[in-house]
């Protein structure tokens, strides 16, 4: 993702900011990293340029 | 009877499942589509919401400087991305929920919400994923919302019907095998009900193609 999509992301669960964490990079691609909610602590991951901004309940890593 | 209940999960987990072969199955647009995104202006951002291999994203992109794609399935996504490739930056993907939204409000000048909504296992879902187009949709901005009708022939339910009924349509992929998906088909009446009770205010309604098709805007935002 663009570093710019920043604008308009939020978190899904409470709409509050994101913080964004980089761990790798490609000029302005963000390739992998972590958004975090700046409210609720929630936090979401990005993988191979695609953040993964579905709330918990939704996601693969949390046990239905 | 809870328990037994499709959920957003699966339903994503579905289009993981086959979102190889369904994207394939799904080269052109809707006409009805086109028509929305003809006859609406130029903004700076458009969203698709439940974008599935990008097809509509693409139809977006010509009246839109940027476009946003979103699905819950991964898997889309990445069909989407090799679809909209040519468009380089002015295409970003999110994977997210229609139901809770991760934009900004007021952030979208135009969206498509099609053949997403009657994926939606329960009501209230449904009625908060209007309620969260809203949210997102600018003061002037317009969407364009569909769902597959009772009015559709396959269907033994009538369009007159007050309200509509939970299915599971099979997919069948190349060998055979057989992926069930959860649909809640609408009664018009039904779907539009929906979109009142919404923070959406109807704009135009049609039946088109066994879909009910609704042209909508945020209520009670001042453009």
């Amino acid at each position: 993702m663009k570093e710019d999509l920043m604008d308009i992301i939020c978190c899904p669960l409470d709409k509050q900011e994101l913080e964004l964490t980089v761990d790798e990079r490609d000029g302005d691609d963000v390739i992998d990293g972590t958004l975090t909610c700046t409210e609720c602590g929630e936090r979401y991951p990005i993988e191979e340029g695609i953040p993964n901004l579905l709330p918990p309940d939704m996601r693969d890593d949390i046990p239905a | 009877m809870a328990d037994d209940q499709a959920t957003r999960r699966d339903v994503r987990d579905t289009y993981e499942e086959i979102a190889d072969h369904f994207s394939k199955t799904r080269e052109y647009a809707w006409p009805e589509v086109e028509s929305f995104v003809e006859s609406a202006g130029n903004v700076d951002l458009a969203l698709d919401v439940g974008c599935g291999n990008g097809r509509h994203a693409e139809l977006l992109a010509t009246g839109a400087a940027e476009v946003l794609a979103l699905d819950a399935s991964r898997g889309l996504l990445l069909e989407s991305r090799e679809r909209l490739a040519s468009l380089g930056d002015r295409v970003a993907l999110v994977q997210g929920d229609a139901a809770s939204l991760p934009l900004d409000d007021d952030s979208v000048g135009l969206a498509v919400y099609v053949a997403t909504l009657h994926h939606l296992p329960r009501r209230e879902d449904r009625r908060r994923s209007l309620d969260e187009l809203a949210r997102v949709l600018a003061p002037d901005g317009r969407a364009l919302v569909s769902a597959w009708s009772t009015a559709h022939d396959r269907f033994d339910a009538s369009a007159d019907d007050a309200v509509g009924f939970d299915t599971t349509i099979d997919w069948t992929r190349p060998g055979d095998e057989v992926v069930p998906r959860f649909y809640h088909i609408y009664a018009p009446d039904e779907f539009r009900e929906d979109v009142a009770a919404s923070g959406l205010a109807l704009v135009d309604f049609e039946i088109s193609s066994g879909n009910c098709y609704a042209v909508v805007r945020p209520e009670g935002k001042r453009p």
